[in-house]
């Protein structure tokens, strides 16, 4: 165990670098499958150092993708002059700060609560910020913001996004990797398993279960501000939105709640299968989404990793036979 | 002075509706300990099977409550025993995530058969009023009030007094010696649900006729019955009165002195204030069920 995840690393990387390659090889509309792959994954995995270590999960994540995006916008809007460069570490500085006083601050209340509570309340926090965010002028919600390009001139936005989201998705699985490890991840395990119990014995469950929130909500609003630079322009409804609350739980889901690859994986086939599969069938997508988590409560729901792991588990049983 | 008291009668009279709306959450979530995100769909099926009923038969919404209930009640059950029924006992997300599906393919479904768009059920006095002491009352949301009442009262005397009220509530308090003496309980659990649906449904009719509804609406009463539930306090009329009546005095008062755009707002913040100060419900024990 301690050897291959000391490992997992080098294969995160290595995983990392032969996607890169990616949009050499992939015509252009698979770029695009890419980059929402990529970012899809990052959100999945920072949801999960939350929803799957801590089995918090959050329906309202959105929210900090909204609230990072629009910091970011306002930030960057007062500084039309600066390099490209220097305006994303800007707006990714100012988007992250954003969402660690905002979860920190909603984190006292909210994870008081806990299951479906948890889940339904922060659906109303992310519901709270979008609303003020549309109805307050100041935020521009309503009437959106625009940001400036900041793809180099000489390369296609759609792979410098790629490779940005790549960048950034592979970060935050290094850094969900070394929490998974770390003394921390076994105190968000043991929160997941019995919170009672665990702070019986004494794990700190609150300080815990809080710094969790904030690095996931950071985590969260980084990725958002890159989606909002890879947008262009953004309103309250192309950032706060429910059905990526619902994808974030699906991630983990399909494949495999609590795990590390888990979202990565569920990312990955989900965007595949509604994009791709279901990209010309837009009045069926409610249906076919509706229908395939049905399936997958009811068929697998310990995701794709449950399912192999109860394979290689039926497959060694019979390779040993009980005398 | 008018204003202010007009304002609080137009919120108790929505609070009403929001009551009936969330009591088949409630009850759900209290014996069942599911969250039922596909009530919104529910009540939304009520409303349309109201308009359809009344306009091919041409009589008042209200007299189709019978039929809609019945129908809710027969595919509440079977929802129950074939689908959710399966993912009760898994984890918390489980029931979820499926009730969630199945809103989504019903909500897909009702745009394919209504459209997507804006639809009301206008019964013969749509436009009746009459007024009390310079308050105005329109019949039409007199009448939806009475019948919320009503209905809510029907319910808490089937809970309080019926051999199933009495089966229903020995399951949500102790399901294991509930099961020891004899009661059966998946089948508890499905007319507990099948119940739900008919209020569910009934609601939908009081809310066709005082408000617009569209397929997309369902996500508002899911999330209302959720918050009327952790306002009141889970698994009693009662408690569902309670919290109904007091969301609808707060999103008119809000919507008359602070804006329009602000009902959710503060429906939220006095949602985590409550939670802050009273982390139980007004009424009951919310939050039990979650640990």
């Amino acid at each position: 165990m301690n050897t291959s995840s000391a490992r997992l690393p080098l294969l995160i990387l290595g995983g990392a670098l032969l996607l890169a390659l990616g949009p050499l090889v992939l015509p252009p509309f698979y770029v695009r499958v890419g980059q929402l792959m990529l970012y899809s994954a990052g959100l999945g995995v920072a949801w999960a150092i939350l929803g799957g270590f801590a089995g918090y999960g959050s329906f309202g994540h959105a929210a900090f993708i909204g609230v990072g995006a629009f910091t970011a916008g306002l930030v960057e809007n007062q500084f039309p002059t600066l390099a490209p460069a220097l305006l994303l570490l800007l707006g990714l500085a100012a988007g992250a700060g954003a969402c660690a006083v905002i979860s920190a601050l909603v984190a006292y209340p909210i994870l008081r609560l806990r299951g479906t509570f948890f889940a339904i309340a922060m659906l109303g926090v992310c519901h709270v910020c979008a609303e003020v965010n549309n109805n307050v002028d100041f935020f521009q919600g309503s009437m959106g913001i625009n940001f400036a390009p900041i793809a180099p001139a000489s390369m296609d936005p759609a792979v410098f996004f790629y490779w940005l989201y790549l960048a950034a998705s592979t970060i935050v699985l290094l850094i969900a990797w070394a929490i998974w490890r770390s003394r921390f991840g076994a105190g968000l395990l043991s929160i997941r398993e019995d919170e009672d119990t665990a702070r019986m014995l004494g794990v700190p469950t609150e300080r815990y279960k809080r710094q969790a929130f904030v690095i996931s909500a950071v985590l969260t609003g980084l990725l958002g501000v890159i989606y909002a630079h890879a947008l262009g322009y953004i309103t309250t409804d192309s950032v706060y939105r429910d059905d990526t609350n619902l994808s974030l739980i699906v991630f983990s889901l399909l494949g495999g709640m609590g795990t590390l690859f888990g979202p990565v994986i569920g990312a990955f086939l989900l965007v595949f299968v509604t994009q791709v599969i279901l990209g010309r069938l837009l009045d069926f997508h409610l249906f076919a989404t509706g229908l395939l988590l049905v399936l997958l409560v009811l068929m697998a729901p310990g995701g794709v990793i449950g399912l192999v792991r109860g394979w290689r588990l039926r497959r060694r049983s019979e390779m040993v036979p009980a005398e | 002075m008018n204003l202010v008291v007009q304002t609080l009668v137009d919120g108790l009279v929505l609070g009403g509706i929001y009551a009936l709306a969330a009591v088949g959450f409630s009850l759900i979530f209290g014996v069942l300990h599911v969250i039922n995100l596909s009530h919104g769909i529910l009540v939304l099926i009520g409303a349309y099977l109201a308009l359809v009923c009344s306009q091919a038969v041409g009589v008042d919404p209200l007299l189709t409550m019978p039929i809609v209930m019945a129908v809710l009640f027969v595919a509440g059950y079977a929802y129950q025993r074939l689908l959710i029924q399966r993912a009760v006992d898994r984890s918390p997300f489980g029931s979820m995530l499926l009730t969630f599906g199945v809103a989504l393919m019903l909500q897909n479904i009702m745009i394919w058969v209504f459209s997507p768009d804006m639809k009301n059920i206008t019964p013969s006095y749509a436009f009746a009023s009459f007024r009390i002491a310079g308050v105005t009352f329109d019949a039409v949301r007199v009448s939806a009030l009475a019948a919320s009442l009503v209905l809510l009262s029907c319910l808490a005397l089937l809970l309080k007094f019926s051999p199933l009220g009495r089966v229903i509530r020995a399951t949500a308090q102790q399901t294991l010696a509930a099961q020891l003496c004899g009661v059966n309980v998946r089948h508890v659990y499905a007319l507990t649900f099948a119940v739900s649906a008919a209020f569910a449904g009934a609601a939908g009719i009081v809310i066709g006729i005082i408000l617009p509804f569209s397929p997309a609406d369902e996500s508002l009463w899911t999330l209302n019955a959720f918050v009327v539930v952790v306002l009141g306090g889970v698994g009693s009329p009662a408690g569902a009165l309670l919290g109904g009546l007091l969301l609808g005095v707060v999103n008119t008062l809000t919507a008359q002195y602070v804006g329009p755009s602000f009902p959710n707002v503060t429906m939220f913040l006095l949602l985590v204030l409550l939670l802050l100060v009273r982390p139980n419900g007004l009424l009951g024990n919310a939050f039990s069920a979650s640990r």
